[in-house]
């Protein structure tokens, strides 16, 4: 029994199989119905039309969101296209609706995903619903139907799930072109039966943008109105939200997260400028952010500016930064940089200590990132003189690269638990 | 370009008409109610002043005209200048763009009414009346005209990717149009009223149905009202005095269930604009003529956006010129002040004020037949109002955009009898610097206007005219025209991207030829243009406009019996049904059919 675990460890941590494996969504230019998924796999672009190439048609217009469903499903958010698109990790097109229209950003458990929108209608298999505000929609993915759809604050953005709840940032992002005003609010819905719990008011407007989550914490980006009022940056703790603590769950941090990421340890990552047209002044952000530290300070501890390896100088040196990444399964670090956006942008990779491994050309305006799970165990080859072939990197027992190993982890072929190696 | 030639080309606005100068490149955001602007020498459309009997037509909220919006039922001319047009009083504002198009309206000979009735493809109508008068003195017209049309045309995308089928949503429009010019001597005077309800269309983009389409719609309503005069006083005074009152009024709405895309906006945008010059020319000496003009204009903008307020611009310019002919030599120079200075209550306040001098030079030789010539104009455009101040996209701080333009040129005319031919070519270098753009801040969600880049470009305009009068009862022409043009991007010499590579939307090549056969009341013309690729982004060899070839052609038949005189006229445009676009996601129509039959006493 010793025996064979070892040689099973030695296996899973020594074969050479596809470690990164990146798709990226290139969102192209408004309206010119050139959105592209470029896929990477260990340090080259396999495809920067990896979707039509796939399938022989095209993505659609304005790719904002993409999420892993289960092992067997990814959805994108085709925003401008108004479509859900449905599509295996090996980027075959499984199907797609409509009856989101204007639909932001995506989450889910596996069995249902949840869709913010800015639209006013969705079909739903209760019939069509209609608000004056946004809403989020809850698409079965055995059915692929919409099947419920809630009303929440105008023009709704980041989503996140979290003990069974729903996690809804509300911007008002129409405010300039309609009457009402910018959102400051974050609604929270129960997953199951689709129905707003609370509202928690952050005093922050405009929650746009991509929101990150690390298990309790959720870290959300406000641009403010580029006028009166600058951006910041909101960490949730959502634990204390579903507690009831609606007005101490949340700590505000004068700093732009216009880009933000969940890094292998838990903090988050977040770059961006505050601009504002009156000043026509930017400041810009570089950093790192632990969530428990803020929570506890109330924003006075837990910043720090970004300092792995080489990241921040090749950050600042970007003429558009444009989306950060870091793989959770590997702590590999990747950020995007538009550039001149009629020009294809770049794709920066690092390693997890912060070495620039490479840069690749990737599309028109390359900004949302799904890492794929490490291809496992079919690959798995049997082979001989392991150590000689390990990358001296840990491993989980499913074989996920760990950037920071604690608990009971794989390296060079053996198993350590909690930094004591056992020698069997 | 001539009365005669405009009614014979295939044509229903000016935009049509200018398609076929050299050096001109259409926007069209396809169909009748697409956006039109033109680009001479990759210039950019702000840089192209269109003139109407001397008097600019101005747009200070955009600073394009969309030449859609006149028509040619009234036109004398209309002419393409690249250099500043040599009449011996002209207004400052004549020399401040950097390429001119002028439209002269008609003098009527006598009294006369016509009227066209036409019917074209998707659900096109139009009726269109005309009455002139020529009385003592006195002459003058009324030109009206009423259209609608469905615009809802067939547009196909087929490539590896995408087999896509559709009609245009959304293409509708309905306009109505009206002027009266008067005229006695040296006076002119010309009142316009122009009213559209019209759809703007989106780009075709992947959709699984028709359910949601982006719906927005635009009403305009415009109006002008301007006079001159002119007179010479002692044989040696030139006097001209311009004035123009303008109210534009549009409505822009994206309130409607079927949008669900963008913000529901309803928004309204009023400009008045009133404008006056004075030129004063002295003409003592036959080979010299000094002259000199000062403008004034007003301009306030009003809109319902948020954070924005009112703003009015106070725009004043002051030319000197001179000019000199001495044995087929002609010299002129001019040296051109323009002052800009802007007022708002919005917050973000105003923008300081601009004040710059420009130059330009002209030289000519004529021999015989012969003439050879070169110029050089350094002009800007200042950043207009929407660059400035519209909400969340405006900066104060933009910088004017300059364009410095060499050329050097050749022309020769041959005439006899019965031929006559004309060719011209020129050469021609422009630089464009701190080009106005809207470009995204960096690391925000917003974009906002900015002074980026810097555009070098070559070419050869070229343009041959022939006319042949077989006998008495034939008639024929033939013009053709040629534009071989490189211009590249010089913004950023660290971006080996765009570096040095030619500017999205440019053709390498653009050609044209048109043929026109008259057999007495039978005259048939047709034309073809050829347009090369066009990359319209950086980021991939096949983010292209393919070339495009177009032909159309129209069979015009009129028949008089004394002062009476009736006509029908078939048009076929794009005859061989190519599918193409000026602008990515955005389908030309296609082969369309039009019907006209002409009525007048």
């Amino acid at each position: 029994m010793k025996s064979s675990l070892l040689l099973l460890l030695c296996l899973l941590s020594a074969v050479s199989f596809a470690q990164e494996r990146l798709i990226i969504l290139n969102e192209g230019t408004w309206q010119a119905d050139n959105g592209r998924v470029t896929y990477f796999e260990d340090g080259e672009i396999v495809s920067n039309q990896w979707f039509r190439e796939k399938n022989g048609f095209k993505i659609g217009d304005t790719p904002n969101d993409i999420i892993m469903v289960n092992p067997d499903l990814i959805a994108i958010a085709v925003n401008w296209s108004n479509i859900v698109q449905f599509m295996t990790p090996d980027g075959t097109a499984v199907t797609a609706t409509e009856d989101i229209p204007n639909n932001r950003k995506l989450c889910s458990d596996g069995r249902y995903v949840y869709v913010t929108s800015y639209a006013h209608e969705c079909e739903t298999t209760k019939g069509l619903k209609s608000f004056e505000r946004g809403f989020v929609a809850k698409i079965d993915v055995e059915s692929f139907s919409v099947i419920d759809a809630t009303e929440v604050g105008y023009e709704p953005e980041g989503i996140a799930l979290y003990k069974g709840h729903l996690f809804v940032a509300n911007t008002g992002g129409y405010a300039f072109e309609e009457g009402h005003d910018h959102e400051t609010t974050v609604s929270i819905l129960d997953a199951e039966s689709m129905e707003v719990v609370n509202t928690i008011d952050t005093h922050q407007i405009n929650l746009f943008g991509k929101m990150s989550q690390s298990g309790r914490f959720l870290c959300i980006n406000s641009p403010g109105d580029y006028y009166e009022v600058p951006a910041a940056c909101i960490i949730l703790d959502c634990d204390e939200a579903l507690d009831g603590n609606l007005t101490g769950c949340f700590t505000r941090l004068d700093y732009a997260a216009t880009y933000n990421c969940t890094m292998t340890d838990g903090r988050f990552m977040a770059i961006g400028s505050r601009f504002s047209f009156y000043t026509n002044e930017y400041t810009f952000d570089y950093n790192i952010i632990d969530p428990e530290k803020v929570m506890l300070s109330h924003g006075e501890d837990g910043i720090e500016a970004i300092n792995i390896g080489s990241v921040l100088p090749d950050l600042m040196s970007m003429s558009s930064p444009y989306g950060i990444y870091v793989n959770p399964y590997s702590g590999f670090i990747y950020a995007t940089d538009a550039g001149a956006f009629a020009a294809a942008g770049e794709l920066y990779q690092w390693s997890p200590d912060g070495t620039l491994l490479g840069r690749h050309k990737v599309y028109i305006n390359p900004a949302h990132f799904l890492a794929l799970p490490p291809s496992s165990t079919d690959n798995i080859r049997n082979i001989s003189g392991a150590d000689n072939l390990s990358d001296g990197y840990a491993y989980d027992l499913l074989g996920r690269r760990l950037t920071k190993p604690s608990g009971i982890f794989i390296r060079n072929g053996r198993l350590n638990v909690l930094q004591t190696t056992i020698n069997h | 370009m001539q009365g005669a030639t405009l009614q014979a080309l295939s044509t229903t606005s000016v935009a049509d008409a200018l398609k076929y100068f050299a050096g001109v490149q259409i926007k069209d955001y396809g169909g009748l109610g697409g956006l039109k602007t033109i680009n001479v020498r990759s210039l950019g459309a702000q840089h192209v002043g269109i003139y109407l009997d001397g008097i600019r037509i101005t747009n200070a909220q955009n600073g394009t005209v969309d030449l859609g919006k006149f028509s040619l039922s009234s036109m004398e001319s209309v002419s393409l200048y690249n250099a500043n047009k040599l009449s011996a009083c002209q207004s400052a504002n004549e020399y401040a763009s950097g390429a001119t198009v002028y439209m002269r309206t008609r003098r009527p000979t006598k009294d006369s009414l016509d009227v066209q009735l036409r019917v074209a493809s998707f659900s096109t109508y139009m009726a269109k009346a005309n009455v002139q008068f020529n009385h003592n003195g006195w002459c003058g017209f009324i030109d009206g005209e009423w259209t609608k049309s469905r615009g809802n045309y067939p547009f196909r995308y087929h490539t590896e990717f995408e087999d896509t089928t559709g009609r245009r949503a959304n293409s509708d429009i309905r306009y109505g149009r009206i002027e009266a010019a008067l005229f006695h001597g040296g006076f002119a005077s010309h009142v316009y009223y122009y009213d559209s309800n019209r759809g703007c269309p989106g780009g075709i983009v992947r959709r699984l149905s028709d359910k949601y389409i982006n719906v927005g719609r635009e009403w305009d309503h415009d109006f002008f009202l301007q006079a001159s005069y002119h007179k010479v006083f002692a044989d040696q005074h030139n006097v001209k005095l311009n004035s123009k009152y303008t109210n534009e009024r549009l409505r822009y709405c994206t309130d409607y269930p079927e949008n669900q895309n963008t913000a529901r906006v309803n928004n309204h945008y009023r400009q008045d604009d009133i404008y006056a010059s004075l030129c004063y020319a002295f003409t003592r000496w036959d080979w010299l003529s000094l002259s000199s003009s000062y403008d004034y204009r007003w301009t306030r903008l009003k809109a319902d956006l948020k954070k924005f307020d009112d703003v009015i611009r106070r725009d004043q310019k002051q030319v000197f010129a001179l000019q000199a002919n001495y044995l087929g030599l002609q010299a002129a120079a001019s040296i051109l002040h323009q002052h800009y200075h802007d007022d708002t209550f919005a917050n973000v306040g105003a923008a300081n004020p601009l004040d710059r001098w420009t130059p330009s030079f002209s030289l000519a030789y004529s021999l015989d037949n012969l003439t050879l010539r070169t110029w050089y104009k350094k002009i800007f455009r200042a950043p207009t109002l929407n660059d400035l101040y519209y909400t969340q996209v405006g900066n104060r701080n933009l910088k004017p955009e300059y364009t410095k333009q060499l050329n050097i040129g050749a022309e020769y005319h041959f005439a006899s009898s019965r031929f006559a031919a004309s060719v011209q070519a020129d050469i021609y270098q422009n630089k464009i610097e701190n080009r106005i753009v809207c470009l995204p801040l960096k690391g925000t969600y917003t974009w906002t206007m900015m002074n980026y880049g810097y555009t070098f470009c070559r070419g050869l305009n070229a343009t041959a005219k022939g006319q042949y009068a077989l006998h008495d009862d034939w008639q024929l022409s033939l013009i053709s025209s040629l534009t071989l043009q490189r211009d590249v991007n010089r913004s950023d010499p660290d971006d080996e991207d765009t570096y040095d590579k030619p500017i999205c939307y440019s053709p390498r090549l653009s050609t044209n030829l048109t043929g026109i056969i008259a057999w007495r009341s039978l005259q048939l013309t047709t034309s073809y243009i050829y347009v090369g690729e066009r990359m319209w982004s950086y980021a991939d060899p096949e983010d292209i406009l393919r070339p495009y070839h177009n032909v159309d052609t129209k069979l015009t038949y009129n028949h008089r019996i004394d002062k009476v005189s009736a006509g029908l006229c078939l048009e076929i445009c794009d005859l061989f049904d190519e599918q193409y676009e000026h602008l990515p996601r955005y389908p030309m129509p296609g082969r369309n059919y039009k019907l006209t039959f002409v009525f007048g006493i």
